[in-house]
């Protein structure tokens, strides 16, 4: 009960959170989120074990996070609105907008918490159903209510469909790698060699241009080869010289992207390849083509809920992938590797290959969503994938929970939103104080700062404090969470760290 | 046909300067448990590694099952037919049981990637028979069912290392190396063991090494005791003939011991002479 | 241990690295006309070589410098402390804000600005070796049995933060205005991280926790807060002292200082040497320091006994321990000492060229610790080499190839080097650590 209205609290504070950056008519989207948080970690976790104390249970925190968010609401448009320069609402609007968000916020709570204890394999099929129509309802009420999010959702859902990439290789293999950008930036450039006329227009021919559909797998099957080339010779390398040597591969991918803009091959003052411009340099290479599918227009920027759908499916198209090979001989062995690579070796894992694979698949995937990326930007663009990329992503593994899929979905929906949306909506509604109070000389210096400016470090922190309070992540892998608290490891553990000394050196991976 | 599943030969190991392994001639007769013994730091454990691929051997040759094994990976080892267990247990700590006994199982099954991604039936019946499997190990190990699915570093002691050979004979090997099985336990488990030890050569017809500590298992179960020290093999035959050898009784118990025929300190003279106990 | 019985050594053949070799044949090949466009252009002006050669010098000494500092954490707790650069990097800034706070220049007599600049480089060092510590100390110290990638990542955050905050000093425009409005933007924010810390203890003091109302009321006063906050601005407290940093010193936009005058000489004076190559005297001032710091530092780990410790603890720390070395302390110093060596070379780049940039720890990072690798990691004298070589190797890429090619050279050689011999040039061959 309690624990419920705990929930309910915090839930109403990310309300606010949305409610107090947006304005207008937001809370229906606060309402929407706080209604999964209250659902999901207040219904369907309740100490009650029947249906009715999780239906309360969701009830009960969808309502005070409800509240929450009518009186913010109100607050917001009496406090804030004018001084932004927004139009102010009726008070009606106000109050009938703040209830229908406290209504979603209830509904969605009891729904969930509901469906949990639906009997046998219905529970799951019922929480599914659930979440499914929230992911089919969000673009368009983000529409209708002309919140603008959709084109960041987006971008932060091929984030994630990275990380869920980077958490094959970091949380399932236990490499570290930190210029998964690099393989991002192949998968892009890629289709935009294949699917745009820039080539031909640079060497006067008219270039095949390959369909999206296609270019998306030659992109992850470019990304998966390059993550062999990189990987075959220093996978077999100790842990930390691999993130080096992926740290200094995703610094120099974009620097020859950006360079190749005079390419050509002279060899003793003969031209084997005629100078020209193959990568566009710093401007990059654009239009790409859009995705043709009939029925669906991806090419109208305006309404771009076909690429969310797109995306959605290819999401969880990946999840189902990833759980199969999660479960299997390979899957066993990447984890194997990452516990004890010695002893993995002496069970007849093949440590380069099994290591290899691990890191070619994560960079397939990073390879994929390159080109869907590529596509739905419209061009590959050298800027957009330096070191920050690699750490972002990497920074949603951590987050979420290493190894653990929802633990990566919810990081990197955390930290997408955060960069993308939030922190330059603060930067916006400080400029607009600023803009509004111009006469106003304390308002007015609000309009330098800007919070965006952060951003590194705050990234930066949050790995920091991550690794020193939580290193298991905010949704941990019960597996996870024990062997990264290697303080509070039991005393056997402990001891063995300490006999391993020579069980531990082998001669047979460096030679 | 060799009546020899390993066969050693002038197997010399050197870190820096020390030679940890020295000029070491060893067979290992099919269908026998025979032991490798000798005090702390003589060598034992760097043989078991040369043997499993972990290390390389300076000099020296080393035939399993006819073919030389010399300069393989540890994981070409495995696959050929040699399953281990190590000194201080080194199981996957967050996996379970089950999970631990599948890995070993790695190099037996053939799923690869494209099998996995589209689920095909012979993938799934590989897993669902190496998941009988596993379970059936366990069991054989005397790991009961209730335990499959816990996480491997919450067992007891005495589990984990019985988990750990049966990881070891998931690998299916020919020739299983136990590297000191009994360490830490107490004399009730150590029957236990002594017991599933013989199992493992009567029922499965495997071939075993066993480094050990403890004489009384030793005597107990061995054909054949080879004794190391210092790097050097100073005594090899039956387990009689051993435990009265006069070099061997001085390298347990230092020169004047074996001079006078007892006395030395504490801990190695108990092992001794339980060892001539029996 | 002698070896008794004279065995014939029959040398176990070892595998070889086929793929090794065959990559290094294919970057031979590939690189076969860039390697000779480069010797053309050598032997047709052989003049320029010695002098990019002595600009590799003068580099090469001060990446070695930094190569240092990774060498040295690296050497006794394995840990790649990303952060090093970004520790350099503020070196750099700290240099640059002292400088011009000071406002000495070339016009000053020497015989005030010696002992300042002395002082300077006391001052930098002693702050760069302080922060290294405290990131020791906050960072990694907790983490030191965990996994490796733990450390690690922390260590990427650490590096990040410094940045940041390399970039606010920089002079991007923190705020201006009213405080006010600043403490109605961070109030809240504190209230909530206060709310945290309190539940944290109230969860560790007992089973109780947090009540829920108490969430609420910090909540209400949070949000209150905000609001009078917002309200106190909007209906124009004017107390108003703007609030920003230093602007005359870094300037108005540029990412870094800059418009910091000119220490050691004048722009205009004459160079100590005009042919064959061109030597300044600040290349004089980069050998001079380097060579003193990087031979006090040898003797240092070498000759004294808490060098000896720290030789000590890299070797085996749990046998160190046993010896009564304070271990903790040890590497301590080793943080201290690296953050030190980082700090002036921090002041020697900012001496040098009279600027510094938030990113320029990332990449001189990124390079030496590509010196230190090559020289062979944890090895002190290697590094130095290393960074060198290094340093050579890159003004010959800015001349002979271009210089926007040149960290991919200096990374092309980074993965050579650990594919060809992952203990580097003066390191051991330790094998590996799985
Ligand atoms: N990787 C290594 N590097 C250096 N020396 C080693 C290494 N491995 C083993 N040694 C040395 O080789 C010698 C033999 O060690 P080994 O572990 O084989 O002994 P052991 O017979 O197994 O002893 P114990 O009964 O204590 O397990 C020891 O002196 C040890 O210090
Ligand atoms: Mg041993």
């Amino acid at each position: 009960m309690s624990r419920a209205i705990n929930i309910g609290v915090w839930a109403g504070v990310f309300g606010v959170f949305i409610i107090v950056l947006f304005g207008g008519q937001s809370v229906l989207a606060a309402g929407l989120i706080c209604g999964l948080l209250a659902g999901l970690l207040a219904g369907a976790r309740t100490e009650g074990e029947t249906m009715q104390a999780g239906v309360r249970d969701g009830l009960i925190s969808g309502a005070v996070a409800g509240v929450i968010l009518i009186v913010s609401n109100i607050l917001r448009n009496t406090f804030i609105t004018t001084l932004v320069g927004q139009n102010l609402p009726s008070t009606g609007e106000v109050l009938s907008f703040g209830i229908a968000g406290a209504a979603i916020s209830m509904v969605l709570g009891a729904a969930l918490g509901a469906a949990h204890f639906l009997p046998g394999r219905r529970s799951s099929y019922a929480t599914w159903a659930i979440l499914g129509l929230v992911i089919l309802i969000y673009p368009f009420l983000d529409y209708s209510i002309q919140l603008g999010w959709l084109g960041i959702v987006i971008t932060g859902l091929i984030f994630i469909l990275l990380a869920l990439g980077l958490n094959i290789v970091v949380g399932y293999a236990g490499l570290l790698d930190l210029g998964y950008a690099a393989f991002f930036a192949i998968g892009a450039y890629t289709a935009a060699f294949l699917s745009s006329s820039y080539i031909g227009d640079q060497l006067n021919f008219a270039n095949p241009r390959v369909s999206f559909w296609l270019v998306i797998f030659i992109a992850a099957a470019m990304a998966g080869l390059f993550g062999l080339i990189l990987g075959a010779p220093t996978l077999p390398l100790r842990g930390d010289y691999l993130a080096i040597v992926t740290l200094g591969f995703g610094e120099i991918v974009p620097i020859v992207f950006r360079n190749l803009d005079t390419f050509g091959i002279t060899i003793f003052g003969h031209e084997f390849i005629k100078t020209f411009n193959l990568t566009g340099g710093e401007l990059g290479i654009s239009p790409i083509d859009p995705p043709k599918l009939p029925g669906l227009n991806f090419a109208d920027r305006s309404d771009q809920r076909p690429w969310y759908f797109l995306l959605v499916l290819i999401i969880l198209f990946s999840i189902f992938l990833i759980n199969r090979l999660r479960g299997s001989r390979l899957g066993r062995a990447w984890m194997a590797m990452r516990e004890d690579e010695l002893a993995a070796s002496s069970m007849g894992i093949n440590i380069v290959r099994t290591k290899l694979l691990a890191f070619a698949m994560g960079a397939s995937f990073s390879g994929f969503g390159g080109a869907y990326f590529g596509a739905f930007v419209g061009g590959a663009f050298p800027s957009s994938f330096d070191f920050s990329v690699s750490v972002i992503v990497l920074c949603m593994v951590i987050l979420g929970g290493l190894g653990n899929i929802p633990g990566v979905i919810v990081g990197g929906l955390i930290i997408e939103l955060s960069d993308r949306l939030f922190l330059p909506q603060i930067t916006l509604l400080l400029q607009s104080i600023a803009q509004h109070n111009a006469n106003n000389p304390s308002l007015s210096g609000l309009q330098r700062f800007d919070p965006t400016l952060y951003r590194t470090g705050l990234f930066g922190l949050v790995l920091v404090l991550m690794m020193q309070l939580r290193p298991e992540g905010l949704l941990p892998n019960a597996r996870r969470k024990l062997e990264l608290h290697a303080d509070q490891a039991s005393p056997g553990e402990a001891a063995q760290s300490q006999t391993d000394l020579y069980d531990v050196e082998t001669e047979a991976a460096s030679s | 046909m060799a009546t020899n599943i390993l066969e050693a030969q002038g197997i010399v190991k050197q870190f820096g300067g020390l030679t940890a392994v020295n000029n070491v001639d060893f067979v290992i007769p099919k269908g026998t448990i025979c032991s490798l013994i000798g005090p702390n730091g003589a060598g034992k454990t760097t043989f078991f590694n040369m043997i499993t691929g972990l290390y390389v051997p300076t000099s020296g040759s080393m035939i399993f099952d006819d073919q030389s094994i010399v300069g393989l990976k540890p994981d070409q080892v495995t696959a050929r037919g040699v399953g281990r267990t190590f000194q201080n247990i080194r199981l996957f700590a967050n996996m379970t049981a089950l999970e631990n006994v599948l890995v070993g199982q790695h190099a037996r099954l053939k799923a690869n990637l494209l099998g996995i991604l589209l689920q095909t039936r012979a993938v799934k019946a590989e897993e669902e028979r190496a998941r009988l499997r596993a379970i059936e190990l366990l069991e054989f190990v005397g790991l009961g069912r209730q335990r499959v699915d816990e996480m491997s570093k919450n067992l007891p002691y005495g589990d984990q290392r019985r988990l750990e050979i049966a990881r070891a004979l998931a690998t299916n090997p020919k020739l299983l190396l136990l590297d000191e099985p009994t360490a830490g336990m107490n004399p009730h488990e150590t029957d236990a063991l002594t017991r599933l030890m013989r199992q493992i050569r009567d029922e499965l017809g495997i071939t075993v090494l066993l480094i050990e500590h403890d004489m009384k298992v030793v005597m107990g179960i061995s054909e054949k005791v080879t004794v190391l020290d210092h790097g050097g093999k100073i005594a090899e035959g039956l387990p009689e003939v051993v435990r009265s050898n006069e070099q061997v009784i001085e390298a347990y118990l230092g020169k004047g011991a074996a001079a006078q025929g007892k006395g030395g300190g504490g801990v190695r003279k108990a092992v001794v002479q339980s060892a001539e106990g029996r | 241990m002698a070896q008794t019985v004279a065995t014939p050594v029959v040398p176990v053949a070892r595998r070889r690295n086929w793929s090794s070799i065959i990559v290094g044949l294919l970057l031979l090949l590939v690189f076969s006309p860039l390697i000779f466009s480069i010797a053309t252009k050598i032997v047709h002006n052989p003049l320029l070589l010695l002098g990019q050669l002595k600009v590799g010098l003068v580099n090469g000494a001060i990446i070695a410098i930094i190569a240092l500092g990774y060498t040295l954490v690296y050497g006794i707790i394995e840990l790649i402390n990303f952060a090093h650069g970004d520790v350099y990097m503020l070196g750099a800034f700290t240099t640059l804000i002292l400088l011009s706070l000071l406002n000495i220049g070339t016009k000053t007599p020497w015989i005030i600005r010696g002992p300042v600049l002395l002082l300077i480089l006391a001052i930098v060092m002693a702050v760069c070796g302080g922060i290294n510590v405290g990131i020791e100390r906050f960072a990694y110290r907790r983490l030191r049995n965990a996994p490796r990638l733990a450390p690690l990542i922390a260590a990427i955050g650490v590096s990040f933060v410094l940045q940041n905050v390399g970039l606010v000093l920089g002079g991007v425009p923190v705020f201006e205005g009213d405080y006010w409005a600043l403490v109605a933007l961070v109030a809240p924010v504190i209230v909530i991280a206060l709310a945290m810390v309190l539940a944290r203890r109230f969860a560790a003091g007992g089973e109780r926790k947090m009540p829920v109302w108490g969430w609420l009321i910090l909540i209400i006063v949070a949000a209150s807060l905000a609001i009078a906050g917002f309200n106190l601005v909007h209906h124009g407290l004017q107390s108003a002292v703007p609030l920003t940093l230093g602007d005359n010193v870094m300037g108005e936009t540029a990412p870094g200082p800059k418009n910091v005058p000119e220490v050691i000489a004048s722009v205009s004076a004459r160079p100590l040497l005009e042919t064959p190559f061109r030597l300044t005297w600040k290349d004089l001032m980069v050998l001079v320091m380097c060579g003193i710091l990087m031979s006090s530092l040898y003797l240092f780990v070498q000759r004294t006994k808490v060098g000896k410790a720290m030789r000590a603890t890299a070797q085996d720390r749990d046998a160190a321990r046993l010896m009564g070395i304070n271990v903790d302390a040890t590497i301590a110093l080793a943080f201290l000492l690296g953050g030190a060596l980082g700090g002036a070379a921090g002041m020697i780049v900012g001496m040098y060229s009279n600027s510094a940039v938030f990113v320029m720890g990332f990449t001189a990072g990124l390079r030496a610790f590509t010196s230190a690798v090559l020289g062979g990691i944890g090895n002190i004298a290697g590094s130095m080499l290393g960074g060198l070589l290094i340093g050579l190797i890159s003004a010959l890429s800015d001349q002979y190839i271009e210089t926007r090619w040149t960290n991919a050279v200096v990374f092309g050689i980074l993965v050579i080097i650990l594919v060809f011999r992952p203990s580097g040039l003066l390191g051991e061959d330790v094998g590996q650590k799985a």
